[in-house]
């Protein structure tokens, strides 16, 4: 176990480090230089800061700097901005993304376990259809036309939940649903096709053969063996939130990092679109790799395939 | 009784064959695989509907903009923001085709436009006709779906297979270069071709070209490596089949299955890709429209025309419903597994 984690993990840094050098020599290739007002600096004042932020260093000086930065976290300054860094804006934007990101997860997932539950124990019945329809779509709807639709008729024309922005416990709702739905999808869809599959098992027949009662036959031993595969899922679900979470915080006007990362890339802040970038990329790369060693613990097959194969 | 003894004359009988070779027989014409598998498609009622909405969709993508005589980029101020109106269904209300906005004016008389001039989904805020936007809009999207599963079989299916059919050291090495490609998310690598490109249909070209086909190449290599020892194919080297025959005769007719599976899912995932990065304004760029492009620009006005969001929001979903129905019905239908 001990061997496939370390081999996980250096992968993951190897990865890491491929994305942070392409970032840096793109950052090298684009024309014109970080300072705004260049034109009217006189040629010793250019030559101070660049000296001050390590431009005059050769390349793979600056290279490595820029290494040694990154590994403490350091993300470089926002050109929009004066003097804020990219570490704080990401900060600033973390609160409500992660918050609205939790509760999708969490009320995604419940939801979706009820309808993949109640699918399958009332399997080929109107129940089943249904909530196998409602997960089609929300597998296949996009989130945006969803959450748009949704702002439109709740907030707009019924009025019921505030139309956008970030106030108050109401203003959660609308987005967290939106991102939900496919969270809900996914899980109604793999639960159900796990619990038909150990419904069918002989240790079940058993179970209710020896005199354990309806109830306690679905919940200690379907439901509890059907959630040990859901692990698998959670990677793919959480890149899902995170990209989701994207679209959705720029239709809902939430200050998240989301809707940063559009404006970054909207006014060319290049430092914050390439710290943003690198910040998705080690939260998916870290949920890929917990998610993996988690599904390594539970199921041992998995460990020896990977040594193996 | 007395009646059937004098009806069950001895003639009607006759001694039943036996024999080892007699029992084996087998009465009914055999079916292959493909056709069970068609059948069992057929019988999908989902699947099938949402086969005909695609070709319709496809064919209706090509021939509807040449139904109006405006282009895609057709701007004309004095027309701008006006309502759908359908010639025939404009007299039945409840359809809103009538030319009547939400308001309950009517914009084509208040803009003088000719009598016999029908904008069938109205046209946007620079008076070019949304029909033709919509259609060459899901052109785009058709293009992408077309693009990915390409790459997915062209790509996907020959790194995989050539990883798992050579193994060892090949095999190794390949294997590394897909860890890393693998833990490198689809959005980075778009962000980064947008910034050494420019957004628009060459970035998410070539993004999906680096990254699109890594699921399929591990899926057929994991199908390549189960089939590789299996008898049969030991059987066909011992009789001193060449690899070419191998791979051609044994190792993709059994992979097929999962390789068709395996693209229909990845055109949904791609067209989503897409029509995501056109509404947050990193995909196609005007004047050229993709429906991301048109629903993101349709949302700013929705509250007064809320029919230039949802057209293309209808046409989106109905091609991504329906690109899923025919996977879960192929998936059902090639899957022995799913089999019940």
């Amino acid at each position: 176990m001990l061997r496939y984690i370390t081999k996980r993990v250096f992968a993951m840094l190897l990865t890491l480090l491929i994305i942070a050098t392409i970032t840096f020599f793109l950052m090298k290739l684009l024309p014109g230089s970080p300072f705004k007002n260049q034109d009217k600096l006189t040629e010793a004042q250019k030559y101070a800061l660049n000296e001050k932020y390590g431009l005059n260093d050769p390349v793979p000086v600056q290279y490595i700097n820029y290494l040694g930065k990154l590994a403490q976290g350091d993300l470089g300054l926002t050109f929009q901005f004066n003097g804020r860094t990219v570490n704080s804006m990401i900060v600033n934007g973390m609160g409500p993304s992660a918050t609205i990101g939790v509760e999708a997860l969490i009320f995604g997932t419940l939801v979706g376990l009820i309808f993949g539950i109640a699918a399958a124990l009332k399997h080929n019945t109107f129940i089943d259809y249904g909530a196998m329809i409602i997960a089609v779509f929300g597998i296949a709807i996009p989130s945006f036309v969803f959450a748009g639709l949704l702002q439109y008729y709740v907030g707009v024309k019924l009025q019921w939940l505030p139309v956008a922005f970030w106030n108050g416990p109401e203003y959660h709702i609308m987005p967290a649903f939106s991102l939900s739905v496919f969270v809900i999808a996914t899980i109604a869809r793999f639960m159900r096709t796990e619990m038909l599959e150990i419904l069918g098992t002989d240790y079940i027949l058993m179970a209710r053969a020896k005199g354990a009662s309806r109830m306690s036959v679905i919940i200690k031993h379907s439901v509890r063996n059907s959630l040990i595969p859901i692990v698998t899922i959670l990677g793919p679900m959480a890149i899902n939130l995170i990209t989701g979470a994207l679209v959705i915080e720029n239709i809902f006007a939430i200050p998240g990092i989301g809707e940063q990362f559009v404006k970054a890339i909207q006014v060319n802040d290049y430092p914050m679109i390439m710290g943003t970038t690198l910040f998705y990329s080690f939260l998916i790369v870290v949920i890929i790799l917990i998610v993996d060693i988690l599904y390594g613990i539970i199921d041992p097959r998995i460990r020896v395939a990977g040594g193996k194969s | 009784m007395n009646v059937t003894e004098k009806q069950l004359t001895p003639d009607l009988f006759r001694p039943a064959e036996q024999g080892t070779e007699k029992s084996d027989e087998i009465t009914k014409p055999s079916i292959s695989f493909w056709q069970d598998a068609l059948r069992r498609l057929r019988k999908n009622r989902g699947a099938m509907i949402a086969l005909f909405a695609i070709i319709f969709i496809i064919a209706f993508s090509f021939i509807a903009p040449l139904f109006s005589k405006y282009g895609i980029d057709d701007q004309e101020l004095m027309r701008s923001n006006l309502p759908p109106k359908i010639q025939g269904l404009e007299k039945i209300e409840f359809l809103g085709v009538n030319g009547v906005d939400i308001r309950g004016t009517n914009p084509y008389e208040l803009k003088n436009v000719p009598k016999d001039q029908y904008f069938w989904f109205g046209t946007d805020g620079l008076g070019r006709d949304q029909w033709v936007r919509v259609w060459k809009g899901t052109q785009i999207s058709l293009y992408i779906a077309f693009l990915a599963a390409a790459i997915d079989i062209i790509v996907g299916v020959t790194y995989g297979g050539i990883s798992a059919f050579y193994g060892g050291r090949t095999d190794d090495l390949m294997q590394r270069l897909v860890e890393v490609l693998y833990g490198i998310p689809n959005l980075v690598v778009i962000i980064l071709f947008i910034i050494i490109l420019d957004p628009g249909i060459l970035s998410i070209t070539l993004a999906i070209c680096i990254t699109g086909w890594i699921g399929m190449s591990r899926i057929v290599r994991a199908q390549v490596l189960k089939l590789k020892h299996q008898e049969f194919v030991l059987a066909s080297k011992t009789l001193g089949a060449p690899n070419g025959r191998l791979i051609t005769k044994h190792l993709l007719p059994n992979t097929l299955a999962a390789i068709i599976v395996s693209a229909t899912f990845t055109i949904p995932g791609a067209i989503f890709f897409e029509s995501f990065l056109s509404f947050i304004g990193l995909g196609i760029q005007p004047p050229t429209a993709s429906l991301g492009s048109l629903i993101s620009d349709g949302f700013k006005s929705l509250r007064i025309f809320p029919h230039l969001a949802l057209y293309p929001a209808a046409v989106m979903c109905i091609l991504m419903i329906s690109f899923n129905l025919i996977g879960d019905g192929l998936r059902d239908a090639l899957d022995p597994k799913m089999r019940r």
